[in-house]
């Protein structure tokens, strides 16, 4: 492990004021030059792999969601089955071929970027096998992206139970990182939502597991960051549909909206809830329930003592605190200007009526993309325990404040579940939280061009915080997995360097993501 | 500074502007069948952003379907289907493309009437060509611009003597009702002046053939129109859903999900169309009793897989 040791801003560029004493290196991967790739190719193909060299096949790949971490395959291949896999993987471990396995390419720190050698793409294997509606399961091949099986479930009229709020996430991406939807208060993170897995280990075996079969490979697997297989199938808890009646409160100061989520999130107030922000200006607490009554109760007992205000209420408060600061007006124009862009988005007729949301993911992720997405987009993350979030938030609000003038700030709990502790372990859910994890992303606005430096910068003096106060990361890995074993400590990381070890003997898979 | 209450319209972006989300893929028809990044707009695109010429990306472009589904899913505004037609053009033909002048002697004069284009695929289904007409109140057509329609798709050229013949009569008619809509596009550059509208649409908006929607009717939307103008026809749709019950070909973000995916060699006839998987993604789990669609190119393949009553929107029993 690197000791602290003393900084000077020649090693890296960081901002004057971050904290001091923490060495931090961008760890971008070294390029695997490619030693052996010729014979590595030949015998893929007479395995009857389908490995593709051309710049068209590879040059999609060039980056991921975060559009900073650079890297060009030597080829690809697009996952077709278990089988197929197996036999990719046995021959890289043999050749040494570093591979890299992608989804939806949602990764912002390069984790999904082949740095030469193979880039399997999992897309290629996104079929629904089977959907138990019965037995509320489904059965899935894991490339598919989790809004192409809501597409699948949602003529059988059932719904998935928790993903990601963005359309273009695979559930194998999401079972290996965690998946966080606005429903994770309740239900936990996606992961959790696995019951069965077929996986395929770096050396080429195919398992099928489960808490009850190959315990020790499904615990791994779950939450593993792709570091000891390749999760090519998943069976997974399901639910009946129902569109959510969503109500929003806003607020001005982030500490009351945070409280008021995590008092929601204890008394199990809602099934849905989070916090979107518009810089620290004005805070969203949305609320949402799968039943009117529900609603009703939340009506009757909650609603009264939230501390937030609807939306004519927040602006008759916020109104005079900007016309006494003539100095804020640019803020406030920002804040009217941000409003007409994305209230109507959010309210479209087609996917809202009657106040009923018929599909959050859609109404969420479209909104994200047009208004949030650019060619970069940098999300450093906390993840703390209940106790210490709203320090957390409150602290890398007051950074976010420093690099950017506008920023989007996103707060939501994850319910934990006692008996997937194995699966917590070295994962974005931070070892001292109990009953909940609570994450807070900062994502800046990309309104204007930020070098790679300013970016790295701001990301490191985030990351710096969940330091100090002891949280762990959504996005620890990749560019920067320099944080990795200061946030863990040498013993956990090292032992889960072991396992990898003995579970991938070549290093072949996904290589440099964690270790 | 003031400029919050402008309202913003910004102009279609080219393949530069791809970011790789992935978003197309979601709803593209031919990531469906091959689940291949190489045959979607984000492959083209990423392609072409890494230097990648049109004759590398020959087979990918030849198996778009032109449906247009990835245009209102982009979140960059980038005009896929313009990135398209514009590699087509780029190419040498699938297949020469005759696009000659008819020879007509005589100039048809529409005087002031209303003209349907109505196409080959709705040709070939005269029934429904001629209640189409009826109920629009259409004067019959000599030269309904097939040919053009084809070259448009197949990013073929179109000679001035040709077009010349093609519009000339078309400018002495009231309004101009075209069932294909890339023609209908073309012909709002050529004749900007002139009303047109799409068959669909024009259909749907009468109140007697709305009557007739039930609500365990499949109603198939042509999807290259309702794309193509996709703020204003997703909220049509949306209330004429609301409105008569019926399910509709729309996926969960309103997208409509093509009938048929045909690559454009399909469309010429180099290749047999196998529409099978497509048509059946779009009737799994669906309890309907019929099937009506606005574009009759897909009334064969919906019979091929289905025992379904399928109709054309036109040939709904009348009041």
């Amino acid at each position: 492990m690197n000791t602290p040791s003393s900084f000077t801003p020649s090693d890296c560029p960081v901002g004057p004021d971050s904290l001091t004493q923490i060495t931090r290196r961008q760890t971008n991967p070294t390029r695997w030059h490619g030693a052996g790739w010729t014979d590595f190719a030949g015998a893929l193909r007479a395995a009857g792999v389908d490995l593709l060299e051309s710049l068209a096949a590879c040059g999609a790949f060039a980056t991921d969601a975060g559009g900073t971490a650079y890297g060009m395959p030597h080829g690809m291949v697009i996952a077709k089955s278990a089988q197929q896999i197996s036999s990719l993987l046995k021959i890289a471990q043999r050749f040494g071929v570093p591979v890299t396995v992608r989804g939806g390419g949602l990764t912002t720190e390069g984790e999904s970027v082949a740095f030469g050698g193979v880039l399997l793409d999992m897309t290629g294997m996104s079929r629904v096998q089977t959907i138990d509606a019965g037995a509320l399961t489904v059965r899935t091949q894991t490339g598919i992206f989790w809004h192409s099986l809501a597409e699948e479930l949602r003529r059988e009229g059932l719904d998935y139970l928790s993903a990601p709020l963005n359309l273009t996430s695979t559930v194998g991406g999401s079972l290996n990182v965690g998946g966080i939807d606005v429903n994770s208060p309740r239900l936990g993170c996606s992961a959790d939502q696995a019951i069965a897995l077929q996986i395929v280990t770096p050396t080429g075996e195919i398992v099928e597991c489960s808490e009850t079969e190959n315990a020790a490979q499904f615990q791994r697997a779950i939450l593993g960051y792709g570091q000891f297989c390749v999760i090519t199938e998943a069976t997974l808890k399901i639910r009946r549909y129902t569109p959510v009646r969503m109500q929003y409160f806003y607020y001005s100061s982030l500490t009351t909206a945070v409280e008021d989520l995590q008092r929601l999130d204890r008394d199990d107030a809602s099934d849905y809830s989070g916090i979107l922000t518009i810089m620290d200006s004005a805070v969203n607490l949305l609320v949402a329930f799968d039943s009117d009554e529900r609603e009703a109760a939340f009506n009757q007992r909650w609603k009264a003592q939230l501390r937030g205000h609807g939306e004519l209420g927040f602006a008759l408060r916020a109104l005079p605190r900007y016309l006494l600061q003539p100095w804020k007006w640019p803020e406030a124009l920002y804040l009217l200007r941000r409003k007409k862009q994305l209230f109507p988005e959010f309210r479209r007729p087609e996917y809202v009526r009657d106040g009923l949301m018929q599909d959050r993911t859609v109404v969420f992720s479209r909104a994200v993309w047009k208004y949030w997405g650019s060619r970069q987009m940098v999300i450093p993350d906390l993840a703390t325990s209940a106790e210490k979030f709203v320090a957390a938030v409150t602290r890398g609000n007051a950074v976010c404040r420093k690099y950017f003038p506008h920023y989007t700030l996103y707060c939501v709990g994850i319910k934990l579940r006692d008996d997937h502790k194995p699966h917590y372990e070295l994962s974005c859910i931070p070892p001292d939280a109990e009953g909940w994890a609570y994450g807070c992303e900062f994502e800046p606005m990309m309104d204007r061009v930020y070098s790679r430096d300013h970016l790295q910068s701001f990301k490191n003096e985030i990351y710096d915080i969940g330091l100090d106060i002891g949280a762990s990361y959504y996005r620890f890995g990749g560019m920067m997995k320099g944080y990795i074993r200061r946030a863990f400590g040498d013993e956990m990381v090292d032992r889960h360097l072991a396992m990898k070890q003995q579970a991938d003997p070549a290093m072949i898979l996904n290589r440099n993501v964690v270790f | 500074m003031f400029d919050i209450f402008a309202k913003a319209t910004p102009a279609p972006r080219d393949y530069a502007a791809c970011s790789g989300c992935s978003l197309c893929l979601l709803v593209c028809p031919v990531w469906r069948k091959t689940r291949d990044l190489r045959y979607t707009p984000h492959g083209r695109a990423k392609a072409l952003q890494h230097g990648v010429a049109a004759a590398d990306l020959k087979d990918s472009i030849d198996s778009c379907t032109l449906c247009g589904a990835c245009v209102p899913a982009c979140p960059e505004n980038i005009d896929l289907v313009a990135m398209t037609l514009d590699l087509r053009r780029q190419l040498p033909p699938v297949r020469p493309l005759a696009i000659g002048t008819r020879g007509v002697k005589k100039i048809a004069d529409y005087s002031r009437q209303s003209v349907l284009l109505a196409g080959a695929a709705l040709r070939e289904h005269d029934a429904a060509r001629r209640a189409a007409m009826q109920l629009l109140g259409c004067a019959p057509v000599l030269d309904d611009g097939d040919d053009i329609a084809l070259a448009l798709e197949a990013g073929a050229q179109i000679s001035a003597a040709r077009q010349e013949e093609f519009l000339l009569p078309l400018r002495t008619a009231a309004q101009l009702i075209v069932a294909d809509a890339l023609l209908a596009q073309q012909l709002g550059r050529w004749l900007p002046q002139m009303q047109i509208s799409n068959l669909g649409m024009a259909l749907s908006r009468r109140a007697d053939l709305r009557r007739q929607l039930r609500n365990d009717d499949l109603y198939v939307i042509e999807p290259r129109a309702y794309h193509a103008d996709y703020e204003a026809r997703v909220r049509y749709y949306d209330d004429l859903r609301h409105a008569t019950g019926c399910a509709m070909n729309l996926d969960l973000q309103r997208i409509a999900i093509p009938a048929t995916a045909r690559s454009l060699s399909q469309r010429l006839g180099l290749k047999t169309p196998d529409d099978a998987e497509q048509t059946h993604w779009l009737l799994q789990g669906r309890k309907i009793a019929r099937i009506v669609v606005e574009d009759a190119g897909d009334i064969a393949a919906f019979r091929q897989i289905s025992t379904l009553p399928v109709v054309h929107l036109a040939e709904l029993p009348n009041d």
